[in-house]
């Protein structure tokens, strides 16, 4: 495929495209001499292929019958109904396309590329479009079809300014290849070309050259069908037509980059790549992006020893071929000069540079005074054998069992078991197919962005019916047929509620301690009680409430109750906060459970008992890859503790405040490509990291550090390569049983479809009880008190803030408002507002009007600032707004 | 003490053999004639070659003058008139080269300064001269005439690292010491 690949590149050099000539007259002979109908076993024909990542066809999914049909002569057989330009593939045989894209949902015939003969239909048919029926017999190297390409592509060309030596697609460019392949290598067309201004940018990431456009509408397909934010259309008629946002701004969203892959010429092109290498020039390694839950396979192209973009790895029981902006572009930050590369030590106020024996004798001497009064808390970009040696390092080594990858407080052991049976976890997949699906909890757009498309798909081209319920307003709410809104951080009173809609009883006073309305919370009710495939996602985010433990139980009753054990493919989805957080939670990364959530003997302090203890109990804190400050809710308090903390060990690849203000020893960190070990989706898939550059000045890899801290203290952990330490992790986590690097392969596989899965202890009890919630907070009329609520903006962190495409987007600050709460306190969108918590103190804000937004609540934008995240400790439950 | 060595025995090829052609046997008139003969008769060439006086091109000081499709050191083109690059950066050389001595990096052209006439130039362009085989195809591979072979053959060099032609290189005029070929030579 590349030389084919590198031959076009050089084929369309120059005005015309010399090239096809040969193809045509070799398949002219094919055709000529006629093929008698063959009975042959091609290795293309296996009928129930699954697609990538798949290990079985999901419940809800139907099945489909094997048809044969016959296609150039040969004998195919496939599944019924398909498309024939997939059919084909079945006899191996390749129908060229350029609007087809199945990922895009039903094809339009556009482009009229995939033009193919049928026996008894008259006219051409579009191969893209055209269902495989039994008996079929098609043929796409006849000479009317050979005729029919060949003009089909002088004519995409008649417009197409073919100057591949510029071109940011040349040698991986899907029109290269066709006209190389199927096409007449000569134009007729002596008129002048269509012109527009060379490329301008369709946003900060993304370029567009309009006259490279072949309107073959899959990037206006993907903005309206599949992330449907209705930006891109095509504007203007005939040859003036050209892509843009209907408004003339900048085509801003958050999976805005997946149009770059999709188009099939160099129309859309990546700013950030741009013009940096050749597809001769780079080599594409495979690897899981580690920036939020999704944990989407991506394809790290890289030159010279470093990421030059970011591509989907399409894996269909993961991401299905998409990627969000922020796995796309923020890898522009790993090459920024914020990045830490070298080992520091903190002398006086400064961090200084260090080389890495001293930095380690400090760190492991200051580790070896403080032994059991050390804590840790891992990140969430640690992998599953660093987060296994922090726990050997901890128990082992200096015999603390404080360490924790959660924030908040401990995990009940029954309610963890409960929540991780096999048989109540849904895959990804299962979610495409479920037939009502409830969002509680969680703005997947911000958390696990990827998953936010799967809902869209399964309510689009399934029927799913979708609620959301959650306290600000979610950006699936277009797309749902309930929408409830509630209180904020009252997501127990609310999954509460709906346990007494299910079970028939009054939801009144629940739904209003909810601030809910119990209208909504029936109608959730009956569409759950309706469905026979119930998907139920919820935000991990709702138990670092001061209500995390009820909401915890609540959504175990909740499961219980819809039965969602005794259905395939029904079950419940945990939308974990931090990356790898099922995956350091089944390692046993916490204070309270072992490995597979086994009893521990030992009983650690949570986070939230460490943040209180550092300082008197606890002398010193590692902090793997995390920055309490800005990751947990409770950031002001963090600050508080890490600056009474005497020794703060810090692996970090930034200056986040934790590192800045308080680190006495830093390890620089490795970033995803660097990285090599495994994490665990949060629907159970083990997933392989897979180092495709060296690391970055002095980094080194995490679980070296961790191995050689052990070493100085005392211990040897007998790891020279992180494969022995996913051998551990196979043998002491019983639900990992026998897992190996080999096994789970490119696409990964799910522990819950091996043996090894019975191996979870069960839970005691699987349902709780609970506890009547606190009422709703209520702000006395008329006043300037608002509920409060945070949420976390997909556009936030070291890695989007140091990558040039992205930056722009960051927002400093942003409380969204109620239009009618904007009118009452006289405040319009862009106005500073003060913002006042009783506790606290006061700090200002900047308004955003949003019509969406439930009157009398407020939402603040976690942010870096430290006045706010001041206003948002301890949780309040009002704050004043005043201007 | 003496050692009792094996007796040196004739090979005898046996039955494999079809034929033995050995030289003939030294002495008498055939071996007068091998001794004196020959030897006069190389020497009357080599007494003949005398007379023609000394061939040897004193190189450095002269040198041997090349046709003129001969492939030696490149050179990167510019234009005339505007005095932009000609090469664009498109990489196609690279892609050409068997031996794999280009290597070139591409970024934006600033519309307002332009270093070459497209979109992007090269902002790397080296040619590894120690392992080029000045075939030519990377010439060929230009969609821009940007890059040309020229005559120049004296490449040596004292360090392996100077053997890589940079951007700055390529473009400077080099100094014309190949002599051409004249018509008919
Ligand atoms: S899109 Fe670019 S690489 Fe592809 S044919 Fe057009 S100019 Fe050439
Ligand atoms: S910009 Fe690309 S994807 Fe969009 S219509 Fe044009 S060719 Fe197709
Ligand atoms: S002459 Fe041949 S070997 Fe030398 S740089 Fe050009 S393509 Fe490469
Ligand atoms: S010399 Fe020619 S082929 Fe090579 S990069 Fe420059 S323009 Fe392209
Ligand atoms: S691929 Fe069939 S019409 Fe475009």
């Amino acid at each position: 495929m590349p030389e084919e690949k590198d031959m076009s590149g050089k084929s369309n050099v120059g005005e015309s495209v010399d090239a096809g000539e040969e193809n045509v007259t070799s398949s002219d002979s094919a055709v000529a001499v006629q093929v008698p109908s063959l009975s042959y076993e091609s290795p293309f024909t296996v009928v129930d292929a699954l697609p990538p990542g798949y290990s079985k066809r999901p419940a809800g999914e139907p099945e489909r019958n094997v048809i044969s049909f016959t296609i150039d002569g040969a004998d195919v057989r496939a599944p019924e109904g398909i498309m024939l330009v997939d059919a084909a593939k079945y006899g191996g045989v390749e129908i060229p396309v350029f609007c087809y894209e199945p990922k895009l949902g039903a094809p339009v015939g556009a482009c009229r590329m995939c033009l193919v003969e049928i026996e008894g239909i008259p006219k051409l048919q579009t191969a893209c479009s055209t269902p495989v029926r039994d008996g079929m017999a098609v043929s796409t190297r006849s000479p009317r079809v050979i005729e029919a390409q060949n003009s089909v592509v002088e004519f995409i060309l008649a417009n197409h300014p073919l100057d591949c030596p510029v071109c940011d697609k040349g040698g991986e460019c899907p029109l290269q290849d066709i006209s190389y392949g199927w096409g007449r290598g000569k134009s007729r067309f002596a008129e002048p070309k269509r012109h527009f201004e060379k490329p301008v940018a369709l946003s900060p990431s993304i370029a567009i050259d309009r006259e490279r456009c072949i309107l073959c509408y899959r990037c206006v397909r993907f903005s309206q069908e599949v992330s449907e934010d209705y930006q891109l259309v095509l504007l203007d008629r005939g040859a003036d037509s050209h892509v843009g946002t209907f408004d003339g701004n900048e085509y801003v969203a958050p999976f805005s980059g997946n149009i770059i892959d999709l188009c099939p010429v160099g129309a859309l092109t990546s700013r950030a790549y741009r013009f940096r290498a050749r597809p001769w020039d780079i080599e594409q390694g495979g690897s899981v992006c580690s920036m939020c839950p999704g944990q989407c396979n991506v394809d790290y192209t890289v030159r010279d020893d470093k990421v030059m973009r970011v591509q989907a790895r399409e894996n269909a029981a993961v991401d299905d071929g998409w990627l969000c902006d922020r796995g796309r572009f923020a890898y522009q930050a790993w090459e920024s000069d914020a990045r830490i590369t070298q080992p520091m030590i903190r002398q006086g106020e400064k961090l200084m540079p260090a080389r890495w024996d001293h930095a380690l004798e400090v760190a492991a001497a200051a580790l070896k005074k403080s032994g059991p009064r050390t804590a840790a808390l891992a990140g969430g970009g640690t992998t599953n054998e660093e987060g296994w040696l922090l726990r050997r390092l901890m128990l082992e080594a200096l015999g603390s069992p404080h360490f924790d990858s959660r924030r908040g407080g401990k995990l009940d052991a029954d309610v963890a078991r409960t929540l991780t049976e096999p048989a109540v976890t849904l895959s990804v997949p299962d979610v495409e197919w479920a037939d009502a699906i409830v969002v509680i909890g969680s703005e997947l757009v911000d958390e696990m962005p990827i998953l936010d498309l799967r809902v869209r798909k399964a309510v689009n081209r399934n029927g799913a019916a979708l609620a959301v319920a959650t306290a600000r307003p979610s950006s699936l709410d277009d797309k749902a047929s309930v929408t409830a809104r509630m209180a904020p951080g009252r997501d127990d009173a609310f999954i509460q509620a709906l346990l007494a809609a299910l079970a028939g009883n009054d939801v009144g006073d629940l739904a209003s301690r909810a601030g809910a309305d119990a209208e909504n919370i029936s109608q959730i009710a009956g569409l759950l009680k309706n469905a026979k495939r119930p998907a139920v996602l919820w935000g991990e985010r709702m138990l670092y409430a001061s209500t995390g433990t009820a909401s915890a139980k609540a959504i175990c009753n909740l499961v219980a109750m819809l039965g969602l054990a005794a259905t395939d493919g029904a079950g419940h989805l945990q939308i974990p906060v931090q990356a790898n957080g099922r995956g350091l939670r089944e390692v046993g990364v916490l204070p309270n459970l072992g490995p597979a959530l086994s009893d521990s003997a030992t009983q650690g302090m949570s986070s939230d008992e460490i943040a209180d203890a550092l300082g008197d109990e606890l002398s010193a804190i590692l902090l793997l890859g995390t920055d309490p400050i800005l990751d947990s809710p409770d950031g002001a308090r963090w600050d508080a503790a890490l600056r009474a903390a005497p020794n703060v060990i810090a692996f970090s690849s930034w200056l986040d405040p934790a590192t800045e203000r308080h680190a006495t020893v830093v390890f620089p960190a490795e970033v995803g490509p660097e990285k090599e070990g495994t994490l665990t989706h949060p629907d159970g898939r083990i997933q392989r990291l897979r180092q495709t550059v060296d690391h970055a000045g002095e980094v080194n890899s995490g679980w070296w550090v961790l191995d050689q801290l052990a070493a100085r203290i005392g211990v040897d952990f007998g790891v020279k390569v992180v494969h022995q330490v996913t051998a551990q992790i196979a043998e002491g986590v019983s639900i990992y049983a026998g897992i190996s690097s080999n096994e789970i392969g490119g696409t990964g596989v799910r522990w819950q479809e091996r043996t090894a899965a019975s191996n979870l202890p069960a839970p005691a009890r699987s349902t709780f009880d609970l506890e009547i919630p606190p009422a709703a907070p209520q702000a006395a009329p008329g006043s300037s008190s608002l509920r409060f609520g945070t949420f976390r903006s997909l556009w936030s962190g070291a890695d989007v803030e140091n990558a040039a495409t992205l930056a722009p987007l960051v927002t400093a600050s942003r409380l969204e408002l109620s239009p009618a709460d904007g009118q009452r306190l006289g405040v319009a969108t862009g106005d500073s507002v003060t913002l006042t918590n009783a506790a606290e103190g006061k700090t200002t804000a900047v308004v955003a009007l949003r019509d969406a937004v439930p009157t009398g609540s407020a939402f603040l934008l976690d942010s870096q600032d430290d006045g706010l995240r001041r206003i948002a400790a301890g949780r309040p439950e009002l704050v004043e707004v005043t201007p | 003490m003496s050692v009792e060595l094996p007796k040196p025995t004739v090979y005898d090829p046996g039955d494999d053999v079809v034929e033995v052609v050995r030289g003939p046997d030294p002495g008498g008139a055939a071996g007068f004639y091998r001794a004196f003969g020959e030897t006069l008769r190389g020497l009357k060439t080599t007494l003949g070659r005398l007379v023609e006086g000394p061939v040897t091109i004193q190189y450095p000081e002269e040198k041997t003058p090349v046709y003129p499709r001969f492939r030696g050191r490149h050179k990167l083109h510019k234009f005339e008139d505007s005095d932009l690059e000609k090469c664009v950066g498109c990489s196609l050389c690279a892609a050409a080269c068997p031996a794999d001595c280009i290597r070139v990096v591409a970024t934006d052209n600033d519309p307002n300064d332009p270093t070459s006439a497209g979109e992007r130039y090269a902002a790397v362009y080296e040619i590894n001269m120690a392992r080029c085989i000045f075939c030519g195809y990377c010439e060929v591979a230009c969609p821009f005439d940007a890059i040309t072979l020229g005559h120049d053959y004296e490449l040596a060099d004292y360090n392996r690292s100077d053997l890589i032609f940079t951007k700055e290189m390529l473009l400077a005029e080099p100094v014309e010491r190949t002599p051409l070929r004249r018509e008919g030579e």
